[in-house]
């Protein structure tokens, strides 16, 4: 078969398992999204022992493979709780820790990227530093970290592809499966790598316009 | 009566000891300048009344308020002791007007309107009343610097804290922030200023203080620090910026 009749015969499966690669990303983003703040928040803290409970969790996660996370999770936790598990929420789970390690230290980065004057200023102002960090900082911040972040979603969702070891039918499984059937490896392959290549383009296209839309003041006069 | 009381402030980070025992009162709707060489802990000192430092030893009271035992109060204290720094800190993400606005607003003391209104009345006395919607770096720094002061102002605060708020300005830009300092000396704020800037301590202090190495070598008026100075330490001083 040729490419053209590839793509129309496994169209509905491709595009389920785009769909699957795409919603398992958003998620995982989600839920890293929140575990990134909180333990970059956690890192900048002026209380020693939270800052180890962030040191120890992105050192944990940056110091293994995702791979052996994503089997750990799936098969090493499961057992000796004595439960069935769900390849896809054993991957999303993976993936939230994954991304929430790397997300804590683009969090961190941010942070401490803004000059302590700034914290300082709010303070002697009588803001609580809650209120300082959540309307002063962090807006500062993430507009610092836009790139890093935007950069952190397109490495999930290229990892969501590491997740077809576990049995999770994203993209990357679909193309193993098609494969399985018709052994035309090159054609396949070559297919889904477009599709991922397709989406993380549209991704980086909204990203940068999200970016130039953050600059503030500079347009303005 | 005091509006701050410094007694047996101490203050040290690690090992080193920046403040030694600083004894200091200052009355209501006096005006400080605080002067001595760079690392003579002049900036420490007025970085502890707000617990920006928080101090080793000592007490420091703040219109009855003792700062250094504020447990939950500190931001509540914190209200009523402005403070303009070197850098300005402006929030680069903010309007000139949001700047000013937002501590008042975010901390429930003003509705935005009353906020707003006030913001507009500080933007006028300080002579950026057309500035109000730009954001702070399109303002040159004696601009930042003058709004930086309306926003600690609109905190309707007992005293003003000023740690060098020219010393980071080009030359030309200095005699603006300094004019609004001086007319809200005259209005009877209560004023703390470490400055470089002689010639405004000489006019406007009630009282200048000399730090050296931690202590406060020599304190009084104006005229008898800068004409009549007692101790060597701060003849050598003011030999060197004079």
């Amino acid at each position: 078969m040729s490419i053209p009749e590839l793509i129309v015969q496994y169209w509905p499966r491709l595009m389920a398992g785009l769909v699957l690669t795409v919603e398992i990303t958003i998620i995982s983003l989600f839920f890293a999204g929140i575990l990134g703040l909180v333990f970059g928040l956690l890192s900048v803290s002026k209380k020693k022992g939270l800052r180890a409970i962030a040191l120890v969790y992105v050192d944990i996660v940056r110091g293994t493979p995702l791979l052996v996370q994503a089997f750990f999770i799936y098969f090493g936790i499961p057992q000796v709780l004595g439960i069935q598990s769900d390849p896809v929420i054993s991957g999303i789970i993976t993936l939230s820790l994954n991304a929430g390690g790397y997300l804590a230290e683009i969090f961190r980065g941010g942070i401490e990227s803004i000059s302590r004057g700034q914290m300082e200023a709010a303070r002697s102002l009588g803001l609580p530093y809650g209120m300082a960090m959540r309307s002063v900082i962090l807006p500062q911040a993430v507009k610092t970290m836009t790139p890093a972040l935007i950069n952190q979603c397109i490495i999930t969702l290229k990892d969501t592809s590491l997740l077809s070891v576990i049995g999770v039918t994203e993209l990357t499984q679909t193309g193993r499966l098609i494969i399985a059937n018709n052994f035309q490896s090159f054609e396949v392959w070559a297919i889904v790598a477009v599709m991922y290549f397709v989406i993380i383009m549209i991704l980086s296209k909204i990203s940068k316009r999200l970016e130039r839309k953050m600059s503030y003041g500079k347009s303005k006069n | 009566m005091g509006k701050v009381k410094i007694k047996n402030l101490k203050k040290s980070f690690g090992d080193l000891e920046v403040l030694k025992d600083i004894n200091l009162e200052v009355k209501e709707q006096e005006v400080i300048c605080i002067i001595g060489a760079s690392g003579s802990g002049k900036s420490t000192l007025l970085r502890c009344i707000n617990a920006l430092e928080e101090a080793s030893s000592g007490t420091i009271e703040v219109d009855g308020n003792d700062i250094t035992r504020a447990d939950g109060n500190i931001n509540k204290y914190r209200q009523d002791i402005g403070m303009v720094f070197q850098q300005f800190n402006l929030f680069p993400h903010m309007t000139v007007l949001k700047n000013i606005t937002f501590a008042p607003v975010a901390l429930k003391l003003k509705t935005k309107e009353e906020a707003e209104e006030t913001a507009r009345k500080l933007l006028r006395s300080v002579d950026l009343e057309e500035k109000a919607n730009v954001y702070p770096e399109q303002l040159s720094g004696g601009q930042q610097q003058r709004v930086a002061i309306a926003r600690a102002l609109a905190m309707n605060p007992d005293v003003m804290l000023f740690d060098e708020p020219t010393s980071a300005l080009d030359p030309e830009m200095v005699g603006e922030v300094l004019n609004v300092m001086k007319q809200l000396a005259k209005d009877g704020m209560t004023m703390i200023v470490v400055t470089h800037e002689m010639g405004f301590a000489r006019e406007v202090a009630d009282r200048v203080i000399f730090i050296d190495e931690g202590f406060i070598v020599e304190e009084g008026p104006p005229s008898e620090i800068f004409g009549n100075p007692k101790n060597q330490r701060t003849i050598n001083f003011l030999n060197k910026v004079l």
